[in-house]
């Protein structure tokens, strides 16, 4: 949606990177050499964890919100203490590397939409998400555009994610500038009474839980848009 | 450091440069909110750019507030309606107490 889309569409074109590799590129790269020349890890210990890392999806996130909706207990220690609920979904903060990675930081808090309040992040800053329970970011949510128009026009952002709200919600924007990560548990749509925890995470989008978006009864992320 | 803000605190950002690196973004400085949580004392950010991030490598720890402010007081001319917030972490230091309660 909010790709850049600078290259020429020549079929014959040899595929390559438009602007090169920048600073953050070569210092990764740098310090990634010298730490296997130096024996901390390997290059293949290396392409593992990348692997791993970038294989993770909004499973977890989507578990979380599915299990608070069935169990209020669950629901009320998911947000007193996210990392600490994380783990009886199979999520440690901590695992594997002891301090965070793949998040940065391991501080986690669950945004509760109610019916008066509709919360949705950000990170003015640079990008930080939860990707411990939401894996990697979509590329709109990293770019300027989004970043800066979200903090300083939240309801036309959101409108343009087909979401509207009137006035009597409040749209309650969190600017994940420090350690904390976020993710919004929206709240449980009308039809799914009865529903299994598998049927409801399957509803439970990862932009549901960026705040872009609203569950529906009727759709998935995996349901082909043409269906409906 | 002692933490010197309650919850439902008004709390202004203070609106200073900083010489190389922070956290706390140019829209907040001058502004006013109120905080709503509190977060542990974490090492500030200015500390940890220089590698300072743990205290024993001298990064400064201070606790830090969940400040939240009327969308309405961030921006001239905010488009959407008066109910809309924003919350952002903010540490201690770049906090002052709003002048309408200063302590």
């Amino acid at each position: 949606m909010t790709r850049t889309h600078d290259h020429d569409h020549d079929a014959h074109a040899a595929i390559q990177s438009s602007s090169g590799v920048n600073e953050f590129e070569v210092l990764e790269q740098a310090v990634r050499e010298l730490a296997i020349e130096k024996g901390l890890f390997s290059a293949e210990d290396h392409r593992r964890f990348s692997e791993w890392a970038e294989s993770i999806g909004p499973s977890g996130g989507s578990k979380l919100v599915a299990k608070a909706w069935v169990d209020p207990e669950f629901n009320a220690r998911l947000l007193a203490d996210g990392t600490e609920a994380c783990k009886e979904v199979g999520i440690d903060w901590l695992d594997p590397t002891g301090v965070g990675t793949p998040s940065d930081y391991t501080y986690f808090y669950v945004l509760e939409n109610t019916p008066t309040v509709h919360n949705v992040i950000v990170c003015t800053l640079c990008s930080c998400y939860p990707r411990p329970v939401l894996g990697m970011s979509p590329d709109w949510y990293r770019t300027p555009h989004y970043r800066r128009r979200l903090v300083r026009w939240p309801r036309e952002v959101l409108a343009e994610f087909g979401l509207h709200f009137g006035p009597d919600v409040e749209v309650r924007v969190h600017d994940s500038n420090q350690k904390s990560r976020f993710m919004v548990m929206p709240m449980r749509p009308d039809g799914t009474e009865g529903w299994t925890e598998e049927q409801l995470a399957a509803i439970v989008t990862r932009d549901t839980m960026i705040g872009v978006a609203q569950p529906k009864a009727d759709w998935t992320a995996t349901s082909s848009p043409s269906a409906g | 450091m002692n933490r010197t803000f309650g919850i439902g605190d008004r709390v202004t950002v203070k609106n200073a440069t900083s010489m190389f690196h922070t956290r706390t973004q140019a829209y907040t400085r001058g502004k006013t909110g109120v905080v709503v949580e509190f977060r542990p004392d974490w090492v500030i950010p200015e500390d940890e750019a220089w590698g300072r991030d743990t205290p024993e490598r001298g990064g400064r720890e201070e606790p830090f507030y969940v400040v939240r402010f009327k969308q309405k007081d961030l921006w001239p001319n905010y488009t959407g309606f008066d109910v809309d917030t924003l919350e952002t972490e903010v540490a201690q230091r770049w906090l002052d107490p709003a002048k309408e309660n200063a302590k």
